[in-house]
């Protein structure tokens, strides 16, 4: 007889097989779902599979998704490094674009100066956004949950107001928009621009900076027991700061990428749940920032299937049904991942021993 | 005192037969069998590492046993969780607390529990607690937060908590470990009276004596293996010791100096001068404080816990910096913060290694490297070698003589003594110049006590100055060249151990101080 047991600990490749496992078994349950309600199962699989994986220009769609999602999930990442959860990745990445779009909008330069001075302002407007947050957390403990969350609405209107108000398109009167942006960061691959890989070299490198740096240890060991920190003398409060404002800018960076890359504009609502998917993105990647890359492609097919299902008139309400059925899986995956099989008694002894 | 005999053919409350639990490799338990009958208490022994709290956790649902069977009154049981045991009747208070902090004493016996009364008032469960706390004979105070109580008086919430769920068979992991000589006592009343009503109890220590006292049976684990199981009558300390280590445990007088040894310093290591602490209300928690220790001795702090002595070892190591007074270095003002002490070579072995010492989810290897990261072959030019702080995690375990399967797997895995015992090592390999040990052998069994002391002579006579806090007094009689007693945050008087007698340090414990004592007291003159 065998048994299970659950261990506090959950291997790599445990949770990978059982993720996978897990979208396998959403796939099957959307697909007889599916076919219960009348729809050929197999043209719509086969669809989804061409506008996604399958053609081109369903990679390129990818590819964009992927790139604020990489940041945003990056951003929530390093905060759950040391034990915080940024939730105003949304806020942060509104402010990113307010910042981009006001230099590309009315400060005029050749493009090489100028996409440069976009992603400063977006970074500089990203850390302004999360400073009180910040400086809440590491003087007076108030949970930046809260804090950062609330920052979201804030921005949110912010950016409607200035699309349709001051910053307005006075050109061609498009709706809650902005004028064109001419500065655009260059393309490499169809619409694919440059913000992709710089944002895959951008998590790798705070991978790096988490595993291989003093500072990614002190980060660690103050996010696993603070009290542990103090007792070494880190300087808790330092990390705290640097962290919150790290991820600030990162968000904030994801929302320059999308101005300057993708949407040419400041549009309100633009960010599109980019930030609130970065959580999400996050737990996924369990706090490993170099995790944050396949996880981001998940989240992205996702995003990526949904669209397309939504254009054969599946009700966006089912869509999110269906993200939410994937995500539950994969959430019920990982918990299984803990529990390995303990042989019997008589099988183990020996496997121990050896 | 007599046996409270069961009457013959009653069953054993609990039976275990043939238990193994296995981790990835680590035996923890092997074909574990004992009983325990009504009305009795059983000691169950160990070195650090043999497998009594996991043994203990087996019996309590926490883990399921890979092999065996567990016999529960004459019936075969098993408990898929601790709320399943405890509703048989099996309750367990644990090495380390299992309190929420935050929530009042009356909040904590009653979470979780069936027969709480649904949406009652904090003065409906604080009079609920109040006539369990009669009933049961351990005085608490129900509306006090548990974070504010202290070791002994969070034990009694626990053991409480246990009883009102109508235990029959208590077990006890280390519960002396923390406590008090006093507040021990009363605990051994109350286990007494418990066991008086045809209860049973299962009490893990590593004090020999304790054990003598108030156990009627002992079992002993050794590499997971029961050796033996024997009426404690039977007993003697040292026989008890040498069955646990598997060798002669000879007492050695660690207050005699090797040859060659550095001899005791001519200036101080490390003073205060007239410090002062507060804490966040106000209440001086040390109050002008003056002592020197010098290289090359051991200074004991003996003081019933609680009366500053862990304001006294932050200051000490530069984790609290004082309202008044200096913090000396080598007769230099000392530059501020944990971090500047560390590497100017002042070790620190905390009080509560799991809340500071530690960082119990991460692996061995961040643990071992948290006093040496900074600087090579770790540190340097801002990295962190990983593979540098394996090889020093390494070397660690191997002085320490604790065998770590995974040096990646979460420090609290181990158990409690191989945590103590890594943590020492690592303070030691830093403690070049001053080593600030508080209750360094908690948890630790008395084998691995005898070579701390032995370690810790090794340092003294290398020339480190050492500060020895410690409840036990005959422990500090045995090591410190001086003794300075706390009460009240005061420094009492600091004694030459040549004439410190366990009366004499007893009296000052509890406040009394002859004439002659105040004009020597406060320092060194
Ligand atoms: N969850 C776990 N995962 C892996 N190994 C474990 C786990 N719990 C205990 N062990 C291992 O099992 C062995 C027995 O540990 P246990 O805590 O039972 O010892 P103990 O007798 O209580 O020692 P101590 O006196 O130090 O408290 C140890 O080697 C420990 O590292
Ligand atoms: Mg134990």
């Amino acid at each position: 007889m065998t048994r299970f047991q659950r261990f506090p600990t959950a291997p790599a490749r445990l949770v990978l097989a059982w993720r996978a496992a897990a979208l396998v078994a959403a796939a099957l349950i959307v697909g007889v779902l599916l076919a219960l309600s009348g729809r050929d199962v197999f043209v719509l699989g086969e669809l989804v599979l061409h506008s996604t994986v399958g053609s081109r220009f369903g990679l390129e769609d990818l590819a964009l998704f992927m790139t604020p999602l990489v940041l945003t999930g990056a951003a929530v990442t390093v905060t759950s490094r040391i034990g915080l959860w940024n939730i105003g990745g949304e806020g942060q990445f509104y402010l990113g674009a307010i910042g981009a779009a006001g230099v590309g909008l009315y400060l005029p330069g050749p493009q090489i100066v100028v996409l440069p001075l976009m992603a400063l302002a977006a970074i500089a407007c990203g850390m302004a956004w999360i400073i009180v947050p910040t400086l809440a957390r590491a003087y007076a403990g108030v949970s930046e949950i809260i804090t950062t969350l609330l920052l979201n609405f804030v921005a949110g209107l912010l950016t409607y107001w200035l699309a349709t108000g001051p910053w307005r398109d006075r050109v061609t009167g498009a709706l809650a928009s902005s004028g064109r942006i001419s500065d655009a960061i260059p393309e490499l691959w169809g619409v694919v621009h440059w913000g992709f890989p710089l944002s895959l070299a951008i998590a790798a490198g705070l991978a790096a900076i988490m595993t291989w740096t003093g500072w990614g240890y002190e980060v660690r060991v103050s996010g696993a027991n603070p009290g542990a920190a103090r007792y070494a003398g880190m300087p808790m409060r330092g990390r705290v700061i640097a962290v919150m404002l790290l991820s600030g800018a990162l968000a904030a960076l994801a929302g320059m990428f999308e101005v300057a890359g993708t949407v040419h504009r400041l549009q309100g609502g633009m960010a599109d749940n980019f930030g609130y998917l970065g959580i999400v993105v996050a737990v996924l990647a369990r706090r490993s920032c170099l995790a944050v890359i396949p996880a981001a492609l998940l989240m992205a097919l996702i995003l990526d299937a949904g669209i397309v299902l939504q254009t054969q008139q599946l009700a966006a309400t089912a869509v999110l049904a269906i993200t939410g059925l994937v995500l539950l899986l994969i959430a019920i995956g990982d918990e299984l991942a803990h529990y390995r099989p303990v042989a019997p008694a008589s099988s183990t002894r020996s496997g121990v021993a050896a | 005192m007599e046996m409270p005999a069961a009457a013959p053919g009653t069953p054993p409350v609990l039976q275990l037969v043939g238990i193994c639990k296995y981790f990835p490799g680590v035996i923890a338990n092997e074909d574990v069998s004992l009983d325990v009958r009504p009305g009795e208490i059983l000691a169950l022994l160990g070195e650090n590492g043999a497998g009594k709290s996991t043994l203990m956790n087996v019996v309590t649902g926490i883990y399921q046993p890979d092999a065996g069977e567990m016999i529960l009154d004459g019936y075969g049981t098993e408990f898929a969780s601790p709320q399943e045991a405890i509703r048989a009747g099996v309750g367990m208070v644990h090495q380390h607390f299992k309190l929420v902090p935050a929530f009042t004493v009356a909040e904590n016996i009653h979470l979780g529990w069936s027969e709480t009364p649904r949406n009652a008032s904090p003065a409906v469960l604080e009079a609920r607690t109040q006539a369990l706390s009669e009933q049961f004979g351990f005085p608490v105070n129900p509306s006090a937060r548990v974070e504010d109580l202290s070791a002994g008086e969070q034990q009694r919430v626990e053991i409480l908590r246990v009883l009102a769920r109508r235990a029959r068979l208590l077990i006890l992991d280390e519960p002396t470990a923390v406590l008090t000589p006093a507040e021990a006592r009363d605990l051994f009343s109350a286990l007494r009276a418990f066991r008086a009503g045809g209860n049973a109890v299962i009490i893990i220590s590593h004090k020999l004596d304790e054990v003598m006292e108030i156990s009627d049976r002992v079992t002993i684990l050794r590499g997971g293996r029961n050796v033996g199981t024997w009426e404690t009558r039977e007993c003697s300390p040292r026989m008890l010791a040498a069955t646990m280590v598997g060798r002669e445990i000879v007492p050695q007088d660690m207050r005699a100096r090797a040859e060659g040894a550095a001899p005791r310093g001519a200036a101080p290591e490390l003073s205060l001068r007239s410090v002062s602490v507060r804490d966040e209300r106000g209440i001086e928690t040390l109050s002008d404080v003056t002592l020197d220790v010098f290289g090359g001795e051991i200074l004991g702090i003996a003081g019933v816990a609680g009366n500053g002595q862990r304001e006294l070892t932050e200051v000490l190591t530069g984790l609290l910096s004082p309202e008044q007074g200096e913090v000396l270095l080598g007769g230099r003002t000392a530059a501020p913060g944990a971090d500047a002490f560390a590497r100017s070579g002042v070790g620190h072995i905390p009080q509560d290694r799991l809340h500071s010492a530690l960082a119990p989810s991460l692996g061995t290897t961040d643990n071992m490297a948290l006093r040496e990261y900074r600087a090579p072959p770790i540190g340097g030019s801002g990295l962190f070698r990983a593979d540098a702080a394996l090889a020093l995690a390494r070397e660690i375990a191997g002085v320490a003589e604790v065998r770590i399967p995974d040096f990646g797997a979460p420090v609290r895995n181990l158990s409690g003594g191989n945590q103590q015992r890594l943590v020492a090592r690592r303070e030691m390999r830093i403690a070049s110049r001053v080593l600030v040990a508080a209750y360094p052998s908690r948890g630790l069994d008395i084998g691995a006590i005898a070579t701390m002391h032995r370690y810790f002579a090794e340092l003294r006579d290398k020339g480190v100055a050492i500060v020895l806090v410690s409840e036990d007094l005959e422990e500090l009689l045995n090591l410190s060249d001086r003794i300075g007693v706390m009460f009240h945050g005061r420094l009492m008087a600091t004694l030459d151990a040549e004439d410190a007698d366990i009366e004499r340090i007893g009296l000052l414990m509890g406040g009394r101080n002859m004439g002659e004592d105040a004009a020597s007291g406060g320092g060194v003159a």
